[in-house]
């Protein structure tokens, strides 16, 4: 058995996000501070009261593409653990849709990890929400990922 | 060189607006070895005229990783085409 080079935990759900369990899962003897990002669902988007949200993903790419970012996170910042979870289906007002937790033993480093987290989330995983209000929805506006512009050189045939 | 041209059969993975167009979130298409991201992407805008529209404001991965549009297909590949994202 291969001990984890970081014990970080992502995860997707469709129940409620238990940031307490996220929380106590980076906290460790050694940090003086867990930051946390608690993103909530809004009653209004554009000027207009929103009823719900819908969230899908691409999860078994999301699930990666969040590794990905915590991975990036330990190599630019001196930060501890991450935890990252994402909620999918159909959220309420109020609700959780995604929560992150990040701790370091000083604690401008789990501040600005954190921030990083939810921005790189928000622009590179595929996530998306459907905006419901009365008489209709939409789909909100989203960011286009970062791709690669043009394909790699061809690999030699093996 | 073959005389029969050869096929590659791919699955296809739609989502957001498009899975909605498309009908299904999850589709197959036959088509030539060596043809790219962008050429079976016609393929479904052939069937569906509305897709169309969409092409500049989307992304497209193969196998789980964001693909340039040029990106040439194998037997097998996973390919996703991907609206904006809008989680968080």
């Amino acid at each position: 058995m291969t001990v984890p080079l970081h014990d970080d935990q992502i995860l997707f759900t469709r129940e409620a996000i238990e940031a307490a369990a996220l929380i106590g899962h980076v906290r460790g003897a050694e940090d003086g501070a867990v930051v946390t990002f608690d993103g909530c669902v809004r009653n209004h988007s554009h000027g207009r009261p929103t009823l719900y949200l819908d969230y899908e993903a691409y999860e078994s790419m999301a699930l990666v593409k969040m590794q990905e970012i915590a991975v990036e996170m330990h190599t630019k910042f001196p930060i501890h653990r991450v935890a990252m979870a994402h909620r999918l289906g159909r959220l309420q007002i109020g609700e959780t849709s995604v929560f992150i937790a990040v701790s370091s033993p000083h604690r401008p480093a789990a501040f600005e990890a954190c921030r990083f987290a939810i921005d790189t989330l928000k622009r590179t995983v595929p996530i998306w929400k459907k905006e419901y209000f009365e008489g209709g929805a939409v789909w909100a506006d989203g960011e286009l990922p970062p791709v690669p512009a043009e394909a790699p050189a061809r690999k030699s045939a093996s | 060189m073959p005389v029969v041209s050869q096929t590659v059969r791919v699955k296809v993975l739609f989502f957001g607006r498009l899975k909605e167009i498309a009908g299904q979130g999850e589709d197959s298409a036959e088509i030539a070895a060596g043809a790219t991201i962008e050429q079976l992407f016609t393929v479904f805008t052939s069937r569906r005229p509305e897709l169309a529209k969409f092409r500049a404001s989307l992304a497209a991965s193969r196998n789980q990783e964001f693909a340039a549009w040029s990106t040439p297909l194998h037997t097998g590949d996973e390919v996703a085409f991907l609206p904006p994202v809008s989680g968080g």
